[in-house]
């Protein structure tokens, strides 16, 4: 009698970016495919942001920003993880960031950094590999 | 795992989280854990916030740890959302109105989804629960989807148990008759800033007067926070006047038993579900059709043969 404990997402909006449609749209996608999705909402702290994934004990992070801040913002979020010592945590990153940053974001630990327009088959693909390549 | 345990007690944040997801989807614990649960003696209250989708559940649990906290109160919160029907998925989503709380040391909020657990409740529930009391949350609010007779099960769970209502629903008649309010003990009108609001307390008092059990009907405006020091007032008195040893007592009893029951039901029907697709059933089928046996020697086998498949489990225990 083995029940499958779904994996827990974490999705959230930091910074002032008000914009949520692709991201309601996103975790709806997400729960059909089988996952738990905790929605942060907008305008969310790095620090709401780690609290929550570690109180959560999330699987994943999908940070979404639209307002181009996400250097700081996102690698605020990375520093505050490995200072709570959370290193198994996959790292998503989506928005409008220019391809020169992504190298950056990767450094940081993002796995995969999704632009607007990426289609949820593709993210819903790369979260399915990172998952299971850590099973 | 009681490392786990003995951390979560000394107030280890990811100890306690990571404790929480070991108890899983459904809540089947490892023994060692069990034991350290079974330790919660009930008193510590369990408050319990249910009420259909969109009657400000969650809004009024962000407004409760508000003053709460002004009370010097740790609180522990679980917010259950339904699973999915058709994925295992779940959006768990009280927590968006919470946000707030969610770097205050004194406060912690758990998102957790049913898994197909009609009681509106699973174990992995009442499990979270009891962690949080074992880390020193007190009380713990544990807020469940209700709409009707199916999700009551935080009756059995909670010491006290507040139905949120909210205007704007034609069918809260239907709620109201669907058992809902029977299992209150305080029902809170939300939004009574709406002229509907007025309506649907009038309705509710109707239909309360009724019943025999006292409930009470509280006018609330949970995103302002009108009503909310009022009712945190009456929960307390109302927690003072029942905690009696007796009331502790058995109310660890039916939480245990429910468990029990719970846990139980889950068995039978997995043992149910694997003997159904077994072999025999065609054969079974083919006997009922031609009038060689009747429906009740079917489901007779078929008893026989599920009881069997849990005895072989327990005593592979």
């Amino acid at each position: 009698m083995n029940a499958h404990t779904p994996k827990r997402i974490l999705i959230g909006k930091v910074g002032l970016d008000g914009h949520d449609r692709g991201a309601k749209f996103l975790i709806r996608a997400l729960r059909d495919a089988g996952y738990e999705v905790i929605y942060t909402g907008i305008r969310r702290t790095p620090e709401q942001i780690v609290r929550t994934a570690i109180d959560e004990d999330v699987d994943v992070i999908g940070l979404s920003l639209l307002s181009g801040a996400h250097n700081e913002l996102f690698a605020r979020v990375a520093e505050l993880l490995k200072e709570e010592g959370v290193e198994d945590v996959v790292l998503l990153a989506g928005g409008t960031i220019p391809e020169k940053d992504i190298p950056h974001l990767a450094a940081l630990g993002f796995r995969h950094v999704f632009t607007p327009g990426a289609p949820i088959s593709e993210i819903l693909r790369a979260l399915q590999q990172e998952l299971s390549s850590r099973e | 795992m009681n490392e786990l345990v003995d951390k979560l007690r000394q107030g280890d944040r990811r100890a306690l989280a990571r404790a929480m997801s070991s108890v899983g989807a459904t809540g089947h614990t490892e023994s060692s854990l069990e034991v350290c649960l079974r330790e919660s003696t009930g008193q510590v209250p369990w408050w319990g916030i249910t009420g259909p989708p969109g009657a400000g559940k969650s809004t009024l649990l962000d407004a409760l740890l508000v003053h709460l906290r002004e009370h010097g109160r740790r609180v522990g919160v679980v917010a259950v959302d339904p699973t999915s029907a058709w994925s295992d998925g779940a959006l768990l989503g009280d927590r968006v109105r919470m946000m707030r709380h969610a770097v205050d040391d004194d406060v912690f909020i758990r998102s957790l989804a049913t898994h197909g657990h009609h009681g509106g409740l699973s174990d992995a529930t009442l499990h979270c629960a009891r962690l949080l009391e074992l880390a020193g949350y007190d009380p713990v609010l544990i807020e469940t989807v209700g709409v009707g007779q199916n999700e009551v099960e935080i009756r059995s769970v909670a010491d006290l148990c507040v139905v949120v209502l909210g205007p704007g629903y034609g069918d809260d008649i239907q709620l109201i008759k669907a058992g809902l309010l029977e299992i209150a003990d305080i029902v809170a009108v939300n939004k009574c800033d709406l002229p509907e609001a007025q309506r649907l307390v009038n309705e509710v008092r109707e239909e309360l007067v009724a019943t025999e059990r006292s409930i009470e009907i509280v006018a609330i405006e949970a995103k302002s926070g009108n009503g909310v020091p009022e009712l945190l007032q009456r929960l307390f008195e109302l927690d003072r006047a029942r905690r009696t040893e007796t009331a502790e007592a058995s109310r660890n009893q039916q939480r245990s038993l429910g468990e029990i029951r719970r846990r139980a039901e889950f068995s039978c029907q997995q043992a149910l579900r694997h003997v159904l697709a077994g072999p025999e059933i065609e054969q079974w089928i083919a006997e009922l059709n031609r009038g060689a046996c009747s429906l009740e020697k079917v489901i007779s086998r078929l008893a026989a043969l599920a009881l069997a498949e849990l005895q072989q489990e327990a005593d592979d225990e």
